[in-house]
């Protein structure tokens, strides 16, 4: 029978802090590896105004929302306020913007449900898309993303994208 | 043969309950460690957003932090799994453990109302008392695999049999 604990010795500990060193550098040397082969990369330097940013709903990245985008599950709002005309936007997004508000949740009635997970997105301006979030949430909406960029972003991120009449759904 | 007449058998079923209780610990904590990486190396930009959340990394660190930390982490759960430098895993494993745990008490203590980030980078646990106990579980665990003794069924005793 062998004993549970083994005594530890100046010898034992050093080998053992030796290959704790080692196991960081290697996990180093991968992060860095990875940091550089990954087409898109995380900027090594936080931006404030990203994380400084009081939210009504959580964010998510632009690849993330595509994996949702992707699999069908939650509905694309697009917060954005445009003018008359036809304009880009994600294939399937509704329109749901904070100065037609009222308007557009009625025209989207039959497509837009409170019990659905929606991800919003805008031009970049996380507040204004974030005032769209407060509203849905005083409707009874729970499941709200936003997504953190714009459509340039989501081209970039290989999101697919397609000219939409105003008042049109798709 | 006598090179093969002198070399030891795997130790680990001469070592009866302990052994298998070593390995098993082994497997577990390696198994959740490098689960526990996985989100967040699919997803680091959420899992950076997790870690702000917390208000305890500066921001010029904290993109380094969350790209860092799942590498620690799966380099942890693969070292383990695969039973190579056990003590060294175990003892990353322990601090890490220790450093999760400060963390997760410093938001209860704050009254923070966050997702934990253990094991998703979305949704997931709300901090809690609960994960704290898991979480002192895993340092137990670590110090364990840390201070057990060698018992085989793992790569280095492979590499030394050789």
């Amino acid at each position: 029978m062998v004993p549970a604990i083994e005594s530890v010795g100046i010898g034992r500990l050093a080998t053992c802090l030796r290959e704790a060193g080692l196991l960081l550098l290697l996990a180093l040397s991968v992060t860095v590896a990875a940091w550089l082969i990954r087409p898109e990369k995380m900027s090594l330097r936080a931006e404030t105004a990203f994380y400084e940013l009081e939210l009504d709903a959580p964010l998510i990245a632009v690849a993330d929302a595509l994996v949702l985008y992707d699999t069908g599950s939650h509905l694309f709002l697009d917060t954005r306020t445009a003018g008359p005309g036809s304009f880009v936007t994600i294939p399937g997004a509704l329109p749901v913007r904070v100065t037609t508000f009222d308007d557009d949740l009625y025209e989207n009635r039959d497509f837009l449900y409170p019990e659905d997970p929606v991800v919003l997105f805008g031009d970049g301006n996380l507040p204004a898309v974030s005032d769209v979030a407060a509203l849905l949430l005083e409707r009874g909406f729970e499941e709200i993303m936003i997504m953190g960029g714009d459509l340039e972003a989501w081209r970039r991120t290989g999101g697919p994208l397609a000219d939409h009449q105003a008042g049109e759904h798709e | 043969m006598s090179n093969v007449d002198a070399t030891p058998a795997l130790p680990v079923a001469n070592n009866g309950p302990i052994g298998w209780i070593v390995l098993a610990c082994r497997l577990i904590v390696g198994a959740t460690f490098l689960y526990a990486s996985l989100d967040k190396l699919a997803h680091p930009v959420a899992f950076a957003q997790s870690v702000h959340n917390y208000h305890l990394v500066p921001l010029a660190l904290l993109h380094p932090f969350a790209l860092l930390l799942p590498a620690v982490e799966a380099t942890i759960g693969v070292a383990l799994l695969v039973g190579f430098w056990r003590r060294g895993a175990a003892l990353l494993g322990a601090v890490l453990s220790v450093m999760f745990l400060a963390a997760l008490g410093s938001a209860i203590v704050r009254g923070l109302d966050i997702s934990c980030g253990c094991f998703q980078t979305t949704g997931g646990h709300t901090v809690s008392f609960d994960l704290l106990l898991t979480d002192t579980l895993l340092v137990i665990a670590c110090l364990w695999l840390l201070l057990a003794p060698t018992v085989g069924w793992g790569l280095a005793d492979l590499r030394h049999r050789r």
